[in-house]
């Protein structure tokens, strides 16, 4: 076999050791690995790659950023601000129709701004907004479903630590990718509280609406949430004026929603604990997936595969747009049964080239980021669609009354706004670019 | 023995979290000290509290911080490593051996714990070599002239403790094997 044909062979074959469950980290490295000797003739190039490879993998400087975002959502989930961001969300939707569930999603979006993982976010304000949501009458599958898709906010709204990945692997400026998620993260939290909006009118349950809340009190209600805002003004307006790195943004980051966390006395001995096991839990798993997509990748860069498979797409004269939409749709297959980050580690080696290498008018930088984005929404669709979104297991399993068949059914009209979102943002590249070519 | 185990893995991750919350007030330290500095730099402070010039200078960046923060985070990371292995926190894709019976189901999770477990340690005594060779050739880390050993040598170690760990987690496995009720649940819930 050519070198070539090895490193095309060796795709099927680590998704098939994935799917018969082999930890997904595990199997690129070992494929990698694997592919490498062969590639090679021999162990050596291997076990010398070996003796530095994984240090310099784990000591990267870029790559520090991913544990202390994680350590920042963590102590943001015992630092009490889910409650003010709820009920300041509350005082402004509380008294429309759906009203309670379009808090839910809004205090979902003020979450995601100081938490950079999606089950994280739903997980934390499916506590607070859950009994809410049942007091008001709203129906089981109905509240899971707002919870689980509004989680997905947590990612798509900066600080992202998937994003930070698709900028390390791409080499883009993390800012300005950070930049573009704005409007995109608005327009989805926006998307989820029309979906809302129509369903109240077309499943007209018995949910009630609460009584409006004087101005007053809203601003108040503002007011609490003024460390929310502080802490995310100084990680995301740190990086975007260049006033620290992004590395040093999220150490900043983590330090405030610590701080946060011990002036609620949220940050209890057990707590602190539990956060300091999760973050390790998360890091390990990622750093996993980071190390077997390393050797994975350059194994797959020493067979010639990306290239060959980027040059057969230009020189085949297809249509930009049809290869775009053709890519999205894998992801969205693809995210039904595997998580953001694998997807992205695995497949942006190979899609990137390609996505690269053709027109759709826009500058190089701008393709990039464009694509970084839709990558991210479509990816994060995968969290939210059955049979095995991961963010519709964590809620429905807060709420034992309902059963995880009406999440499912809820859930649809979400995704549909999803994939409206994503067809229009597309279609419109200028969405997702404003912000940045306006700030840069 | 088992609960030992367990027991050293969870204080091996809580000790790398406490590494973790280091590089944070590192990092934070080395912040304030670069703006107060620049403060002290700035035309306004010059032009208006020239008294304040001398102190804000005395303040700067902490030296070498970007290689503390490296060194720091690939001993962290290091030391999740176990917690994770044995709390069963590693992504994998369940859907379809989901509609697979519960034996073979158990028979494929202890097939990859014990490839999982000859990665480990291979892994182990690949960075033991890197280790060796760092202390032969004397590389230091650029700013603190830090000898580069003495990370390798402490993730080495964490390296060991993983290696242990893997083999015990392959024997919970093989325990799992010959178990009736279903394939054990992850220790503690996690969270992507």
């Amino acid at each position: 076999m050519t070198d070539l044909q090895i490193g095309i062979f060796s795709i099927p074959f680590l998704l098939f050791l994935i799917f018969l469950r082999m930890p997904i980290g595990l199997a690129m490295l070992v494929v990698g690995l694997g592919g490498t000797a062969w590639v090679t003739g021999g162990s050596l190039v291997v076990l010398a790659k070996l003796k530095t490879e994984t240090y310099s993998t784990f000591s990267s400087h870029s790559l520090s950023i991913v544990p202390l975002f994680l350590l920042m959502g963590q102590f943001a989930t015992v630092g009490g601000m889910s409650t003010a961001l709820f009920k300041a969300a509350e005082s402004w939707l509380g008294h429309r129709k759906g009203g309670v569930a379009m808090a839910a999603v809004g205090a979902c979006a003020g979450f995601g701004s100081i938490c950079g993982s999606s089950l994280a976010t739903a997980a934390t304000m499916g506590q607070v907004a859950m009994p809410e949501l049942k007091r008001y009458g709203y129906s089981g599958g109905l509240s899971t479903a707002t919870l689980a898709a509004g989680g997905t906010l947590g990612i798509l709204i900066p600080p992202s630590v998937v994003l930070v990945i698709y900028a390390i692997l791409t080499e883009q400026n993390i800012a300005k990718l950070f930049l573009a998620a704005f409007i995109p993260g608005f327009l989805a939290a926006l998307g989820y509280m029309i979906t809302i909006s129509l369903y109240m009118r077309f499943s007209p349950g018995n949910a009630q609406v609460r009584e409006r809340v004087p101005y007053r009190e809203r601003m108040k209600a503002m007011w609490d949430v003024w460390p929310v805002l502080i802490v995310f003004l100084m990680v995301v307006g740190g990086i975007y004026t260049g006033l620290f790195t992004p590395t040093e943004a999220a150490a900043i980051g983590a330090a405030g929603t610590g701080l946060i966390a011990l002036a609620n006395k949220g940050l209890t001995k057990r707590n602190f604990q539990d956060s300091i096991l999760k973050t390790a839990n998360n890091t390990a798993m990622i750093f996993i997936i980071i190390l077997g997509a390393s050797f994975f990748n350059s194994f797959l860069a020493l067979t010639q595969v990306p290239q060959e498979i980027s040059s057969f797409v230009i020189t085949q004269g297809f249509n930009p747009w049809t290869v775009l939409i053709i890519i999205l749709g894998i992801y969205l297959v693809f995210g039904c049964v595997m998580d953001s980050l694998s997807m992205i580690l695995l497949t942006i080696p190979i899609f990137f080239p390609i996505i690269s290498n053709l027109d759709f008018g826009l500058t190089a930088e701008e393709t990039a980021i464009w694509f970084g984005i839709l990558v991210l929404i479509v990816v994060e669709v995968g969290l939210i669609t059955p049979p095995v979104g991961m963010n519709l297991f964590v809620i429905n399993a807060m709420d034992r009354k309902t059963r995880i068949i009406d999440t499912y059914k809820a859930v649809m009209p979400f995704i549909a706004s999803d994939i409206v979102r994503t067809a229009i943002l597309v279609a419109f590249p200028g969405i997702t670019l404003f912000l940045m070519r306006w700030f840069y | 023995m088992l609960g030992f185990i367990h027991k050293m893995a969870k204080a091996l991750a809580v000790a790398g979290g406490i590494v973790l919350l280091l590089i944070v007030i590192v990092t934070c330290s080395s912040v304030m000290g670069r703006g107060l500095n620049t403060l002290g730099n700035s035309d306004f402070v010059e032009a208006y509290l020239p008294f304040l010039e001398s102190l804000l200078k005395f303040f700067g960046p902490i030296n070498g911080d970007y290689e503390l923060v490296e060194a720091g985070t690939a001993v962290a990371i290091f030391m999740f490593l176990p917690w994770c292995q044995l709390s069963r926190g590693h992504a994998s894709v369940e859907l379809f051996t989901s509609l697979l019976p519960a034996k073979p189901n158990r028979f494929l999770a202890l097939l990859w714990e014990i490839v999982f477990s000859l990665v480990i340690i291979l892994i182990t005594w690949r960075i033991y070599e890197g280790m060796i060779s760092k202390l032969r050739n004397g590389e230091t880390s650029f700013l603190l002239q830090m000898p580069i050993w003495w990370p390798y040598a402490i993730c080495t170690f964490t390296a060991c403790i993983a290696s242990i760990v893997s083999m015990m987690s392959v024997w919970l496995h093989a325990k799992d094997l010959g178990s009736v009720e279903a394939i054990g649940d992850p220790v503690e819930e996690t969270t992507r």
